[in-house]
């Protein structure tokens, strides 16, 4: 065989291997061994699971009880669905009436007393609360045109770092737990806020002793 | 996501609502349901293994810690790899009763504290330029501010 045509149809031994599991994982040869259910993690039919039931009708939603697997976890993220959506709706609201603006503009006098940071570089911090990568890329634009130095850069990575797109992630993804909490769903918020800034102290003290050489020149 | 606000100007709240929860459905539909759906059959996989008990026992002590079971392990490690997924184990083990809603309000700051460290490494650390030498800390800071933040959720639940 020419080297051309070999580049091109390659069949190496992962594929042959991925093929004998591909069709036993199909197959159904490990559905309900008796005595081994374990051999089910690696049975489609097994993982597909089932829909829960309705066992209690007075109290058991549409996603019913007993469920398992794919099929559970299917109802389950509907059943998520309305919160989702209530808690964007709501988010867009408040930030289109400049919810955001006046976060930023009570928290850029804190900055440089707090993390020894210009105040200027608020508007990236509060960015990253809404979109990482936008946060990220503010961040870059203030150093390429050297309005911070390096240790701020790096300052300033480390709070938004933990915790990226907070605001946003939280009441997208993690409005997938509100209903389970046993707190107001402000309170955690509150908090990754606030260590957020804690981090952030903690990274400058690292930078400051550790790292002191570093950042000799700035 | 995000920032889209400014592609439609409008000023009625109802629009802007329903921009929003437009958002949150696709969210929801493109975003949290595959991670759940890919959480709950790793979670059945790991369940039939055994590995979920094993796993279940041999972290109770570290978790004890923070006033968890062993299993919440399980979150805070798929966390880190991903926001998405951890928060689809979290709801996992809430609809099998193995997490109580006092754990997960425990759990919840320290998922996103942490979460995704993975890839925002290249979407944040990457873009910004952060010299890859302190990328090490900032990882540890992340992890450190999530166990903070599940102390102090501790005394709070």
């Amino acid at each position: 065989m020419s080297k051309k045509s070999d580049d091109e149809f390659k069949v190496g031994i992962k594929a042959y291997v991925s093929l004998i599991v591909a069709i036993l994982f199909f197959s159904g040869l490990f559905y309900n061994v008796d005595g081994k259910a374990w051999l089910g993690a690696f049975d489609f039919t097994s993982l597909s699971g089932k829909f829960g039931t309705m066992l209690h009708p007075e109290k058991n939603t549409f996603v019913g009880e007993g469920g398992i697997s794919a099929r559970a976890g299917f109802i389950f993220a509907l059943s998520l669905i309305p919160t989702v959506m209530l808690a964007l709706g709501v988010l867009e609201i408040f930030t289109h009436y400049g919810t955001i603006r006046a976060a930023h503009k009570l928290l850029t006098p804190l900055l440089k007393p707090i993390l020894g940071v210009p105040g200027k570089t608020g508007l990236a911090l509060i960015t990253d609360l809404q979109s990482t990568d936008a946060g990220a890329v503010l961040t870059k634009e203030l150093y390429d045109e050297k309005q911070i130095t390096k240790k701020d850069l790096v300052i300033i990575s480390a709070w938004q770092y933990s915790g990226a797109g907070l605001i946003n992630n939280y009441f997208s993804i993690g409005s997938a737990l509100f209903a389970s909490m046993s707190v107001a769903i402000f309170t955690p918020l509150v908090i990754m806020i606030v260590l957020k800034f804690v981090g952030a102290i903690l990274v400058r003290l690292v930078l400051n002793s550790v790292y002191k050489k570093d950042f000799i020149n700035e | 996501m995000s920032n889209s606000s400014n592609q439609k100007q409008t000023n009625n709240p109802l629009d802007i609502f329903v921009i929003g929860a437009r958002k949150g459905f696709n969210i929801a539909i493109n975003n949290l349901m595959p991670n759940i759906i890919m959480a709950f059959v790793i979670t059945e996989i790991l369940k039939r293994l055994g590995l979920m008990q094993l796993i279940g026992e041999v972290f109770a002590p570290v978790m004890g810690l923070f006033g968890l079971p062993g299993e919440a392990i399980t979150v805070l490690l798929t966390a880190w790899l991903s926001a998405s997924a951890g928060t689809g184990v979290a709801v996992n083990l809430i609809s099998t009763g193995t997490l109580s809603g006092m754990d997960i309000t425990i759990l919840a700051p320290a998922i996103f504290l942490m979460g995704s460290q993975l890839q925002y490494m290249g979407r944040l650390l990457g873009v910004a330029d952060v010299p890859k030498k302190y990328w090490p800390l900032l990882m540890v800071n992340s992890i450190v501010n999530a166990l903070i933040a599940m102390i102090i959720m501790r005394f709070i639940v």
